[in-house]
């Protein structure tokens, strides 16, 4: 894969183009600047006093272009015409859509500072919102700001070196250490899956590995039992030598006492409980104490907000003026929809449904894009703008501010039959890659595409995340909720393992890509080494396909 | 009845609506074209390429001469063990002390703690002052900071799923 020095790149200019700014600078585009109307939906045009036509025929039809040099409009046909006539007239405008056109090249042409004015544009006449709104036009920088890890986080090759000899400890069974089946307890299969999935996340492994007083709270009565420390010990389990199945008895018991509304013999949802997990981890810190929420929102550097917590931010703009309020929410995961064409009535009957031909949508990144679309909220939503009052409606769209170390991707297969208290799920297969990623779904990407993708630099939205993501376990389920089953696959070192319960067992990579996933656990490809060999593959496989 | 005047009018709206047309088709062109300028589509390849490998494997696994394992039983494990379907480890339960195999720990526990609906009934029979004892705990799904955007899906807390053995119990829980 080429390494991306931006978001996007600045397209060489054509000579005629570099020529034209050479001669003129970007004095013809600011003179522009007045006559280019941007629109709420990214689009631009050139609108001036008169009904733009083609000098030479008076057409109106078509594409027409406005000379940079001498303002001459013509249609496509006698663009030719234009560009002979005059002294090298070759750059002009779209008038329809604001682009600069090379008549010589005959192709589009693209252009930062031209771009820049086009967005300023925009910019200006859009009410500013406080909280993520636009602080005003800024010149493109072609920095790329490196992320700061958190020190507790792996960049460090002494750590990711000891993560990988645990692995390597077991000259015994040569299987990668901590593989180890978990007994069902009783329809536990939804916590063992989570479990499974759980310690295999390499900012959680490591944090587990170095935890040594796992036991300081364990005998602290009366108080809630700490889940940090009970999965410290199920992960310490997972690693030992024994590899007969271990049984996460305490781990239920202590995560009963955690959450009672959920503490209940019977089949659970994974992805429930896999973030009640998480908010007991939230709730107590390494200190051992009960978390006062409201406090440390923003504070908390607990290891389930460093590894999992991400930042979903929602924009809602006003159709009729264009402000846009923003609101920025931590979360542990991402929920995503389903299509929902194939939903059939699974309440009851324990059919299986055959996985149908795949729909265009009935892939992750069609999930995603559904979740990152601009939604059209209509006017019974009792919408009011606070800029112009205005009650038409909003767009409402979803975006990732800032992505987490590790990102859980939920697919929302079980809803609520309202009418009938039952719940249904959709068994339809969803199409999902090893490698992922997630630049198109982010606050920037979004909003870039908002204003028409033009090249600008957007303050505060500094696009310096990595975006790279490497699957390293995906939760399935078969069956119905009530009766069903959940398994995991784990990836160690381009080994697909299946965890079914207490057996441990190799398997396909294609069995594991044609499987019904649940959740998909992915990690940022840059906090795994072993997974380079996977990427490469992927990348000489393109190289390939793009040579011949 | 077809006159001159229908047939302008026709010729009008074919006429418009072409114009239409094309200037939908290059919108969409003119956005791709940047699109592809600019990178933005850079992982094009990649998609495809994920793309392609799970047909390929779902077409593998489709096949009835597969012999991965797709709910087929295994014999042994990784390490070389079998397990019974029910597990029979023998442990003491963090609860009461008794003596509890694995695999029936959970409904055990369940009773134990005085979670179930049987066992509350039970309870409820006996004594009320026992059943405060076990309603103290923390909703902390009512107040984590990190809710999901959207749970319509979710199992709520206390709604009954149908064909459980069980009832959820959760409704009492303050």
């Amino acid at each position: 894969m080429r390494a991306r020095t931006s978001l996007y790149s600045n397209p060489k200019p054509c000579k005629h183009l570099s020529d034209y700014k050479l001669r003129y600078g970007t004095t013809p585009f600011e003179n522009l600047h007045e006559f280019i109307k941007a629109g709420l939906n990214g689009r631009a045009r050139i609108e001036g006093i008169e009904v733009p036509r083609c000098s030479s025929c008076n057409g109106y039809r078509g594409r027409l272009y406005m000379c940079l040099i001498c303002s001459a409009v013509s249609c496509l046909n006698h663009l030719g015409l234009h560009t002979q006539s005059g002294d090298r007239h070759d750059i002009a405008v779209d008038v329809e859509r604001a682009e600069l056109y090379c008549c010589s090249c005959g192709d589009q042409v693209y252009d930062s500072e031209f771009d820049g004015i086009v967005v300023s544009e925009r910019v200006r006449d859009l009410p500013e919102d406080k909280n993520g709104g636009f602080e005003g036009v800024e010149e493109r920088t072609s920095k790329r700001r490196k992320l700061k890890l958190d020190p507790g986080i792996e960049d460090d090759p002494k750590k990711a070196r000891t993560m990988m000899s645990l692995g390597d400890h077991k000259e015994k069974s040569c299987y990668p250490s901590g593989l180890r089946g978990l007994n069902n307890l009783g329809f536990t299969c939804f916590m063992n899956s989570v479990l499974q999935a759980l310690l295999r996340a390499p900012p959680l492994s490591n944090f587990l590995i170095d935890r040594h007083n796992h036991d300081k709270y364990r005998n602290k009565s009366g108080k809630n039992p700490c889940l940090l420390c009970e999965i410290g010990t199920v992960f310490h389990a997972m690693h030992s030598t024994d590899h007969t199945p271990y049984s996460p008895a305490r781990m239920l018991y202590s995560w009963w006492r955690h959450t009672p509304s959920l503490a209940s013999f019977g089949e659970k949802d994974a992805h429930e409980f896999f973030i009640s997990v998480l908010n007991g981890i939230h709730d107590f810190s390494d200190k051992g104490q009960e978390r006062n929420d409201s406090e440390d929102k923003g504070n908390c550097q607990c290891i389930a907000r460093k590894a999992f917590s991400g930042l979903l931010r929602s924009d809602v703009m006003c159709i009729t003026c264009g402000f846009t309020s923003t609101t920025d929410e931590p979360c542990f995961d991402i929920s995503l929809d389903m299509p929902t064409s194939n939903l059939s009535f699974k309440g009851v009957t324990n059919k299986s449904v055959e996985p149908n031909e795949r729909t265009c949508s009935s892939t992750l990144f069609g999930c995603l894009e559904m979740y990152t679309r601009p939604e059209r909220m209509g006017s019974d939503q009792n919408f009011h703008c606070q800029n112009c009052r205005g009650t038409s409606g909003s767009l409402k769209q979803m975006s990732i501010k800032r992505l987490p170390l590790v990102l859980c991707l939920h697919i929302k297969r079980f809803s609520q039959c309202l009418s009938r208290r039952i719940i249904l799920k959709n068994g339809q297969y969803l199409q999902f890659p090893f490698s992922l990623d997630m630049t198109a779904y982010l606050s920037s990407s979004t909003v870039r595409n908002r204003f028409g993708n033009r090249i600008f630099a957007f303050k505060c939205l500094n696009s310096d995340s990595s975006v790279a993501y490497e699957i390293f376990a995906v939760v399935c389920h078969s069956g119905i909720l009530q009766t069903g089953h959940y398994v995991t696959y784990l990836r160690v070192k381009d080994q697909w393992y299946k965890c079914d319960d207490p057996w441990i067992n190799e398997v396909d990579e294609e069995t594991v890509r044609a499987s019904q996933t649940y959740m998909l656990f992915y990690v940022q490809r840059r906090l795994v080494i072993n997974f380079q060999r996977v990427s490469t593959r992927i990348a000489s496989a393109v190289k390939q396909s793009s040579k011949g | 009845m077809s006159g001159p005047n229908d047939d302008n009018h026709t010729e009008l709206s074919s006429y418009f609506f072409e114009d239409l047309l094309d200037s939908v088709i290059v919108d969409i062109a003119s956005e791709c074209h940047r699109i592809a300028r600019l990178g933005l589509d850079h992982n094009l390849d990649e998609e495809e390429e994920e793309l392609r490998l799970s047909e390929e494997a779902c077409a593998r696994v489709a096949d009835p001469s597969y012999n991965g394992e797709m709910n087929s039983k295994y014999v042994v494990d990784i390490f070389g063990q079998a397990h019974p379907p029910v597990a029979t480890e023998i442990f003491e339960c963090m609860n009461c002390g008794r003596s509890v195999m694995a695999g029936k720990f959970a409904p055990h526990l369940e009773k134990c703690m005085g979670k179930g609906r049987k066992a509350r009934l039970k309870m409820t029979r006996s004594s009320t002052a026992a059943q405060s004892r076990h309603s103290r705990g923390s909703p902390v799904s009512a107040y984590s900071p990190y809710s999901n955007s959207t749970s319509a899906h979710r199992l709520a807390n206390g709604s009954p799923a149908a064909g459980e053995p069980y009832s959820n119990g959760t409704s009492e829980e303050p």
